[in-house]
């Protein structure tokens, strides 16, 4: 086998199909021991897929691998483990109420615990890379970056030849970045190799030797660090050419003129701050105007804060900080049942947790937040409740047999549809806040889910859509803002143009102003 | 005073055993993640084939083989449900609970009808030499039932293999987060498997100690929610097995005040008395002494990938 000298891992023409879905396709690329190499891509452009190949969770379907000289093939995690590949999961796999030597002892030892002996040996590994760790201290009162310390020390002590950090800074706040770059540097510098999985690469340039670009499944570039053109490697990771949902949509916009309303706007966000309750900051000083008629789309990656936004502004969640305001009222401690009142309709970014009650009929969740309209001297009026249910159920086009039949039955796209309806029909309609609408469905619920939310601004709604779906906003939205850890870094008008410019904004590496 | 003393020490040790016993076991399953309501249950089973093992043999000590094998057995069926059927705990314990009481009472019935009251041979205290004659302690510690030794010393090894062996660890990492565990190449499930079982091994030592012990004999529902008090001291005592034990005593002591109280001429109505220990039991159990936080994964079944 002719593999460049001091290749660690060489992937030929690598494939992975899952059903009729083509994840990976053709990738062949060298991991160098002593490099840090970084694996750059959006949601969804198969880096993960590619992770779960090298370590064993997938069979590939197409193409070789080669690791430490011989064919890789390893038939699960714990093989590819044994064999010298490690993972640090982007989700931690400690438990948080035992020490961190128990959980790093935990299916290690057997007999009788050696605390000392195991923490000694911890604080030792720690040491040797440059960091401290402290092996009594419970794991649940540790700070995210040394948890995630913790979890690289457990991969260290199985003293791997390859260490892959899925997503390793999403979790992180700025501060403690640097940080896990310097011992990613150590590891790589200690004659391992390093792989960063990652959709943020300003966070990662500073330590990457070698940039590889996965863009739907395939490689699109890889390059040395040292040659890289930033612009050229963002433009690689979301460059994308026009797609079926632009022009059905372009098809059915008859560019009607929105009726502005004089005064006031549909949606205010007025520095919104959230603190989750170990006091990191999750959503930072958000203001956000939105005017009757006007779609906002809101982009970044996920876990940038959008979540909280959602929360808030459907009134599960107090802000810590700021207000906001439907049609002009102030709901921020308002709760749920006020924002409905007001006109805040709801579009929850977890259909099956917060969106609907599964085990009830379709009838009944159409009218969940309107029941009173059905309900005389307190008794259901199920006969009138599912003649509306039905009209309404034609009129969004959510198929199913019928009004009565259990919410769980109906497919992804339906659900969605049906959730529409609910929330598009509140009398008043002030305000709607999106949340991932379309995630999981497929390409015409997706037309469908995006027609009814264009009908509502023509009508002067005020249109929040969250999405990290950045074709789908540019088609959608009149202009696009973007949230990047928690803030609003920028905002640009929604134009296919704007797309690298909006990447660029998306991945952290420019705060606001133009892509380099 | 100093006799009464000794005597009310003796008698909140003998009165808390089976509630230590029982606790500990289950304090080893809860934290693996599963809640043995059915500890009332085991406890009623074991001490009814106790009594019926000693009588049957003539020997106490295979009475008590015989009350481990059978509380043993219905854990098993425990296990089974709840870690491979995964069915609801609480479903599953009360179920137990009462089959357990119809069963016994109708084997009891059956089996002793006309010896009803007669006593069975029991096991015998042990005066531990050197140490039964001094003065205060021998008569509060020393003048035990062979078991009460036996108990404590499994207690203590209870508390030494969930702190500072592997198998302990596994079982707290499958209680909390049995994913992770699973991850770590724990076998969740048969980690839960053992530590019922280990439950039902305790709940029959406990049975037996009722029945052949203490009373010898067996009456109808003698447990008499012995097994709730010890699902309450696991939960006041937070899931520790020095903070349970410590609430298995206290509940003993409130049982022994019963006796005590009326035998110093001290007039409080015998049914406060009686209500005492499930009084503190339901304070604690409401939080009111400072609520811990039970293992993350009670009650809940695990499944690979769900």
């Amino acid at each position: 086998m002719s593999q460049p000298t001091g290749s660690l891992l060489s992937l030929k023409n690598l494939g992975k199909r899952f059903g009729s879905l083509q994840a990976l396709e053709g990738v062949s690329l060298d991991v160098r021991a002593g490099t840090v190499q970084c694996l750059l891509g959006e949601n969804g452009a198969g880096k993960s897929t590619l992770c779960n190949l090298i370590f064993g969770v997938y069979e590939p379907s197409a193409g070789d691998m080669a690791f430490d000289g011989a064919a890789w093939a390893p038939e699960s995690p714990a093989v590819a483990l044994e064999k010298g590949i490690a993972m640090v999961h982007q989700h931690f796999s400690l438990v948080p109420r035992m020490t961190v030597v128990e959980n790093l002892m935990l299916g290690q030892v057997r007999g009788v615990l050696k605390r000392h002996e195991f923490g000694a040996r911890i604080r030792d590994i720690a040491e040797s890379f440059g960091f401290s760790l402290d092996p009594d201290a419970v794991v649940g009162e540790l700070s995210v970056g040394e948890r995630q310390r913790a979890e690289i020390v457990k991969c260290l002590m199985r003293d791997p030849k390859l260490l892959v950090l899925d997503e390793p800074t999403a979790v992180l706040p700025p501060g403690e970045i640097g940080a896990l770059l310097d011992i990613c540097r150590r590891v790589a510098d200690s004659g391992r190799a390093v792989i960063l999985v990652t959709h943020k690469l300003a966070e990662i340039a500073k330590v990457a030797d070698r940039v590889v670009v996965l863009r739907t499944g395939r490689l699109v570039a890889d390059e040395s660090m040292a040659e890289a053109d930033m612009g050229a490697l963002v433009h690689a990771m979301v460059g994308r050419e026009l797609r079926p949902l632009d022009v059905a949509l372009a098809e059915t916009d008859e560019d009607v003129e929105t009726p502005e309303a004089a005064r006031g706007f549909a949606l205010v966000c007025d520095g919104l701050t959230v603190h989750d309750r170990h006091g990191a900051v999750r959503l930072d000083n958000f203001t956000l105007e939105i005017r009757p008629g006007e779609i906002v789309g809101l982009a970044g990656v996920e876990g940038n804060g959008q979540s909280e936004l959602g929360m808030v502004l459907a009134g599960l969640l107090r802000p810590t900080e700021g207000h906001f305001y439907i049609g002009g009222s102030d709901l921020t401690h308002a709760g749920a049942a006020a924002v409905t009142a007001a006109g805040g309709g709801i579009v929850p970014e977890d259909r099956h947790a917060v969106a609907c009650v599964t085990g009830m009929s379709v009838a009944e969740n159409v009218f969940l937040n309107k029941l009173e309209r059905f309900t005389r001297f307190g008794l259901l009026q199920r006969g009138a409740m599912n003649a509306a249910a039905q009209k309404q159920m034609k009129e969004f086009d959510v198929r199913a047999t019928g009004p009565e039949v259990a919410f769980s039955g109906l497919s992804g796209g339906n659900q969605q549809k049906a959730v529409l309806a609910r929330e598009l029909t509140l009398d008043p309609l002030v305000a709607l806040v999106a949340a991932q609408p379309t995630r999981g469905l497929d390409v015409s619920a997706v037309e469908a889910v995006y027609r009814q939310i264009r009908a509502a601004a023509r009508r002067g709604v005020g249109v929040l859509l969250i999405s990290s779906e950045l074709d789908e906003l540019l088609a959608v939205a009149d202009r696009v803002a973007v949230l990047y850890r928690g803030r609003l870094v920028g905002e640009r008008p929604a134009e296919m143009s704007e797309r690298g410019a909006i990447g660029a904004l998306m991945s952290g590496q420019i705060v606001s102003g133009q892509v380099a | 005073m100093e006799e009464m003393l000794a005597i009310f020490i003796a008698s909140t040790l003998r009165l808390a055993m089976p509630l230590m016993l029982a606790a500990s076991g289950e304090l080893v399953s809860e934290r693996a993640g599963v809640l043995n309501l059915s500890l009332e249950g085991m406890m009623l089973t074991a001490a009814f084939f106790g009594a019926l093992g000693s009588w049957a043999s003539g020997n106490p000590y295979l009475g008590v083989a015989c009350a481990i094998l059978a509380s043993v057995v219905v854990s098993a069926v425990q296990a089974w449900l709840s870690v491979n059927l995964r069915a609801n705990q609480l479903v599953v314990g009360i179920g137990f609970n009462i089959l357990a009481l119809g069963a016994t009472t109708l084997l009891y019935r059956i089996i002793f009808g006309g010896l009803s009251r007669e006593e069975i041979p029991g096991l015998p205290k042990l005066a531990v030499k050197g140490l039964s004659d001094l003065p205060f302690a021998g008569t509060a510690f020393f003048q035990q039932s062979v078991i009460v030794y036996v108990g404590l010393g499994l207690i203590v090894l209870i508390w030494a293999m969930l702190n500072h062996t592997s198998f302990g660890l596994a079982v707290r990492a499958v209680g909390d987060e049995p994913r992770s565990a699973d991850k770590a190449g724990i076998p969740v499930n048969a980690t839960r498997w053992k530590a019922v079982l280990i439950t039902g091994f305790m709940a029959g030592f406990a049975g037996a100690f009722i029945s052949i012990a203490d009373i010898h004999t067996f009456t109808e529902n003698m447990t008499n929610g012995a097994g709730y008090l010890a699902l309450a001291a696991v939960i006041f005592g937070g899931w520790n097995v020095g903070r349970t034990i410590a609430a298995c005593l206290l509940f003993g002591a409130a049982t022994a005040l019963q006796f005590q109280l009326p035998a110093m001429g001290i007039n409080v109505p015998t049914a406060f008395l009686l209500m005492l220990p499930y009084l503190l039991a339901l304070l604690a159990v409401a939080g009111v002494v400072g609520r811990l936080e039970p293992p993350t994964s009670l009650t809940l079944p695990f499944q690979r990938g769900k």
